[in-house]
């Protein structure tokens, strides 16, 4: 059984706020969220969160529920995982203000740091998306010209989609949002209804925080070049292509992709220092 | 008519909603309210785009409620204050709650499963005539929605109004 179990199980649900021990105590722990996700789905299990899918207000939802890291000091591991939930809530509004999709919040519980968002349904992830693209190209490679042809629609389809992540992460820097955790991963591509085209919609911006500074768009940018070559083999083109729709897409990029030169730069010397 | 739906998260209460069109006593109803004779929230429907924003406004007053964090001093009253984009208590019931003169009013009762009776003996006070509460989409005035929300066209191409309104009950107290 899981610490959170335990808790759920030693702090029942309070349904009379009265009946609290000690009057004008900290405010209570509420268990009744952590109680009901262990009746739903759990789609994955990180390091530092677990992401349910469940039926919220009658609606298909995702509860991101983030916990403590046991090594923490306990107050300030309360504050920091605080923090990453209302981070999140903000960058989202703030992407959604914009036009930049990212799911809409349904509902926080700051007690036991959990956000129930907007299930983002006929989706996946961009990352299972070029996965799933480059293998079946690599199956059809040494069959009929037919198969060839179709190889072709593949690559165009990726570098379509390269063009769209480029776009869409200018929009974002274009608001000074930083999403700290750039990876395939954390992008959704969304089916339209009938088949028409697709969007992509942003998430998990936990690590996100607000800056103009060229340098953090930079960064930003980098954390997803070495997340996206290591994740997908042989995109280096690809990747080209996102940075040119990203550089035509930004007001700003100019500055911004010299910061990631740089910063290439430096890394390639840690990295040779050792 | 009703509208019914169990707070998943709080199994023991239910929330239920109900239209009412054409009035008559907008203003005995709401002295009944803060008097505690009707034990609901009575809402302006105007100021909704849908009914799901009244459960995501139940389902939090519940919350805070039970972890002791309500705004206001009663559960039907921070349900009205959480249908508000501020934190501005007054303001909150004057353009969320119902007026004297109201020609229309949506009834919110928070409630054990299979009170019916109970639920009854709330709707009866209510000289109108009720409507399914799905017509509460006709009632909207979506321009003052918009301003109030501060909602502007480019977000409605990412999401629909309801969820931008959403969203910022969702938020308000971080931003
Ligand atoms: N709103 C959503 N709709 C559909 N699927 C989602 C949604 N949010 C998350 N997911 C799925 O859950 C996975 C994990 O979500 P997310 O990236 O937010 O958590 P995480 O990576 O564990 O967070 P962290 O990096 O903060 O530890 C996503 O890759 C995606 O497959
Ligand atoms: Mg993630």
């Amino acid at each position: 059984m899981t610490p959170d179990h335990l808790v759920a199980l030693l702090c029942p649900p309070l349904h009379n706020p009265r009946r609290r021990r000690g009057g004008n105590m900290a405010p209570e722990k509420s268990a009744t969220v952590p109680q009901f996700l262990r009746g739903a789905e759990l789609v994955k299990q990180g390091a530092e969160a677990r992401v349910y899918r469940t039926q919220f207000l009658g609606r298909p939802t995702i509860v991101k529920e983030r916990f403590s890291k046991r090594y923490r000091h306990v107050a300030l591991d309360e504050k920091l995982t605080r923090r990453r939930t209302v981070q999140e809530v903000r960058s989202i509004l703030r992407c959604r203000r914009a036009g930049i999709p990212a799911p809409a919040v349904y509902f926080v519980d700051y007690t036991s740091h959990c956000i129930f968002l907007e299930e983002i349904l006929r989706s996946s992830t961009v990352r299972d998306h070029i996965a799933s693209t480059q293998q079946s190209a690599s199956c059809t490679v040494q069959e009929l010209d037919r198969d060839q042809d179709r190889e072709l629609v593949q690559e165009q389809e990726l570098e379509q989609l390269a063009q769209q992540v480029g776009q869409i992460l200018a929009k974002m820097h274009d608001e000074d949002v930083i999403h700290g955790d750039l990876t395939t991963s954390n992008m959704l591509l969304r089916r339209s209804p009938e088949d028409r085209g697709s969007d992509l919609v942003l998430i998990d911006f936990g690590l996100s925080y607000i800056s103009a500074l060229p340098e953090d768009k930079g960064v930003d940018l980098y954390v997803l070049e070495k997340a996206f070559l290591s994740t997908h083999p042989h995109t280096e083109a690809l990747f080209q292509k996102l940075l040119k729709s990203y550089s035509a897409s930004s007001k700003k990029s100019s500055a911004v992709l010299k910061k990631l030169d740089e910063v290439r730069l430096r890394g390639r010397k840690r990295s040779m220092v050792g | 008519m009703n509208l019914t739906q169990e707070l998943e998260l709080f199994p023991d209460h239910t929330v239920t909603q109900m239209l009412f069109k054409e009035v008559k006593n907008a203003a005995e109803l709401r002295q009944s309210a803060v008097d505690g004779r009707i034990n609901g929230a009575l809402i302006n429907p105007t100021m909704l785009v849908n009914p799901f924003q009244v459960l995501v406004a139940a389902n939090k007053a519940v919350h805070l409620q039970l972890i002791g964090k309500m705004k206001t001093r009663s559960l039907n009253s921070e349900i009205i204050f959480n249908l508000s984009p501020t934190n501005n208590i007054s303001e909150a019931f004057k353009r969320f709650g119902t007026s004297d003169g109201d020609e229309s009013v949506m009834l919110v009762v928070v409630h054990c499963k299979n009170e019916s009776q109970l639920l009854e003996d709330i709707a009866a006070q209510v000289d109108g005539r009720q409507v399914p509460v799905e017509d509460v989409s006709w009632l909207s005035d979506l321009a003052k929605i918009r301003k109030l929300f501060k909602v502007a066209p480019q977000e409605e191409t990412c999401g629909t109004l309801l969820d931008a309104v959403v969203c910022r009950m969702a938020i308000k107290d971080v931003m």
